[in-house]
């Protein structure tokens, strides 16, 4: 993964001036031409755009379930260890493990290591942070929207695919060399 | 042409056989409400107690969900909002169920015998708000409310459909703002008086939000059950979306939350501070023939369901919410009865008695409901925010 990522992409990039278009050209090109090495280029989260990609749902709720559990876990036993085990405390003559007096602190472990190990599993996930990116076009961080189509996916043909694009309300297509 | 499918609204009509058979349900409760007087009255009112609250704050939900609704100014809930606001129409049967309720005080509370209230020293001190007018005054005052304020919201809501004027979206979300105020103080009185009374006693003050959790959860899971029943009619279907359902689920999951986090609040602070006019009421319902009680509803009301819901496919699948929904519906029964049961009997009583009464007060719900929407639009077709809400996505 490592060196193919370093090496530049090159493909087509299709540039729109509102979203609607942007889904719509990304439908047929990932649906009808069955291309998967697109990536979709907003200023803005689109509804309906994962659809039109063909995404799938993220993984990383899951991350966030098994680790935040994990935290629960962590928490509980961390005070029935320190306030049982380690260092038996009487607290106004309650019992050891008291569990109701557990759960405040169980709770914030479970939000706290949860909400942390989504963040760096995202960073992870996604590789960020990385700034060797070319830039594309300077207007998609700002008010236009682009679908980029990758050279090397097995069922990439130049001349169709600009055909494609030209079928939708397409503004510009550059091709990056 | 209009971009709403205002063309393809129809009228909610329940089948005959439905209607027969809620009538079945509203005789089976009424004769083993009867039946019951003549064996054990205590039972008997109690389980009436149980329902009245349990139905009252159903149908209250729905007006505190529409004003809710009116004041954020969402965009997502307006295909749904009329279901809600329909729930008004259990209002009226409900106060003639409270006019019956008054009938039975000295069977359910402690405080309307006037010889305990004077041989005992602390509730002497509560003689002036624990008497017999007073109750009915703030009671009646809840009803109040929701037929002026809550009934002018729907009238407004209703009279939207005929005249097409976005100025009734206005004056409505001016309203609701009073009306969610009086309501969060008066209902916090109904649930003390109704519920929290039945331990004179005792004392917790977060217990008018730990009812409220429960409105919201039980009112949350008859709305999704209503909107899945009308969009399977083909009423609601090009209303409603997998969206709007992942909305009314995730509002849902929100208030299961909560109800746990409220539920724990008022459990770990009763238990450390462990005050002997506080523990009572919870050492009576967590050890002894309560503790399976108490048990079923922490797992029952809180860790299952959390589990049933907390995913995105669970809240989107119409079949999968609608069980949820019957789930919580159910729970929130078991919860009213831990209020209410142990206040009477040393041990758990349940048995056809208990569910034939819930099912009688259910069949009027229903019925108040069902002949409210067969009369009015099943949406509200003209609310200015209708074509966002049509295209509400995720």
């Amino acid at each position: 993964m490592s060196k193919k990522s370093k090496q530049k992409a090159t493909g087509l990039l299709a540039i729109f001036e509102n979203p609607g278009d942007l889904v719509n050209a990304a439908k047929k090109i990932s649906g009808r031409m069955a291309i998967n090495k697109v990536e979709a280029y907003s200023p803005f989260p689109v509804h309906g755009l994962d659809h039109a990609l063909g995404l799938k749902r993220s993984w990383i709720p899951w991350v966030t379930l098994v680790l935040g559990l994990a935290g629960w876990c962590l928490g509980f036993i961390l005070q029935a260890w320190t306030s049982a085990v380690d260092w038996p405390l009487n607290v106004g003559g309650k019992p050891f493990v008291s569990w109701p007096a557990f759960i405040p602190v169980t709770f914030e472990c479970m939000v706290l290591i949860g909400g942390i190990a989504t963040t760096i599993t995202l960073f992870a996930a996604c590789s960020l942070p990385r700034f060797d990116k070319p830039v594309l076009d300077h207007s998609l961080t700002n008010d236009r929207f682009a679908l980029f189509v990758d050279r090397t996916d097995v069922n990439f043909d130049e001349k169709r695919v600009e055909e494609v694009l030209k079928e939708t309300h397409v503004s510009e297509i550059k091709n990056i060399l | 042409m209009t971009d709403t499918p205002l063309h393809n609204l129809t009228r909610f009509e329940g089948s005959r056989l439905f209607k027969k058979f809620l009538t079945v349900l509203l005789v089976i409760g009424i004769g083993f409400f009867a039946w019951e007087m003549t064996q054990n009255a205590h039972r008997a009112w109690a389980n009436f107690l149980i329902n009245y609250f349990y139905w009252l704050s159903i149908a209250l939900f729905g007006l505190f969900f529409a004003a809710l609704q009116h004041i954020t100014g969402s965009h997502w809930s307006v295909t749904v909002r009329r279901v809600a606001e329909s729930f008004i129409a259990y209002l009226p049967v409900s106060l003639g169920l409270f006019v019956v309720l008054l009938f039975g005080l000295p069977h359910l509370y402690e405080w309307t015998h006037p010889h305990v209230m004077e041989t005992d020293p602390i509730l002497k001190l509560k003689t002036g708000y624990l008497n017999t007018p007073f109750f009915i005054i703030r009671h009646a005052g809840l009803y109040i409310l929701c037929f002026v304020l809550g009934g002018k919201l729907v009238q407004n809501s209703l009279r939207q459909d005929k005249e097409n004027n976005a100025h009734l979206t206005v004056a409505n979300s001016r309203l609701s703002a009073p009306f969610l105020l009086l309501f969060a103080i008066l209902y916090t009185l109904a649930a003390v008086d109704l519920m929290m009374s039945l331990a004179p006693h005792w004392f917790s003050t977060i217990f008018g939000v730990y009812c409220w959790a429960g409105l919201m959860y039980s009112g949350l899971a008859m709305l999704a059950l209503w909107v899945i029943v009308l969009r399977k009619k083909g009423i609601l279907s090009d209303w409603v979306s997998e969206n709007h359902l992942h909305d009314i689920g995730k509002l849902m999951f929100a208030f299961l939350v909560f109800w746990g986090y409220i539920a724990f609040s008022q459990y770990m602070l009763i238990w450390y501070a462990n005050l002997p006019e506080e523990t009572p009421y919870l050492i009576l319902r967590t050890q002894g023939p309560y503790q399976p009680i108490s048990l079923a509803l922490m797992l029952g009301k809180f860790v299952i369901p959390f589990f049933l819901l907390v995913s995105r496919p669970a809240k989107r699948n119409q079949g999968w919410l609608a069980f949820c929904a019957l789930w919580f519906l159910i729970a929130q029964w078991l919860d009213v009865y831990w209020m209410v049961i142990p206040a009477f009997f040393e041990k758990p009583v349940f048995g056809m008695v208990e569910i034939g009464i819930f099912l009688g007060f259910g069949a009027l719900f229903l019925w108040s409901v069902g002949t409210f929407l067969r009369r009015v639009n099943a949406v509200a077709i003209h609310d200015p925010r209708i074509k966002s809400a049509l295209h509400h996505h995720q």
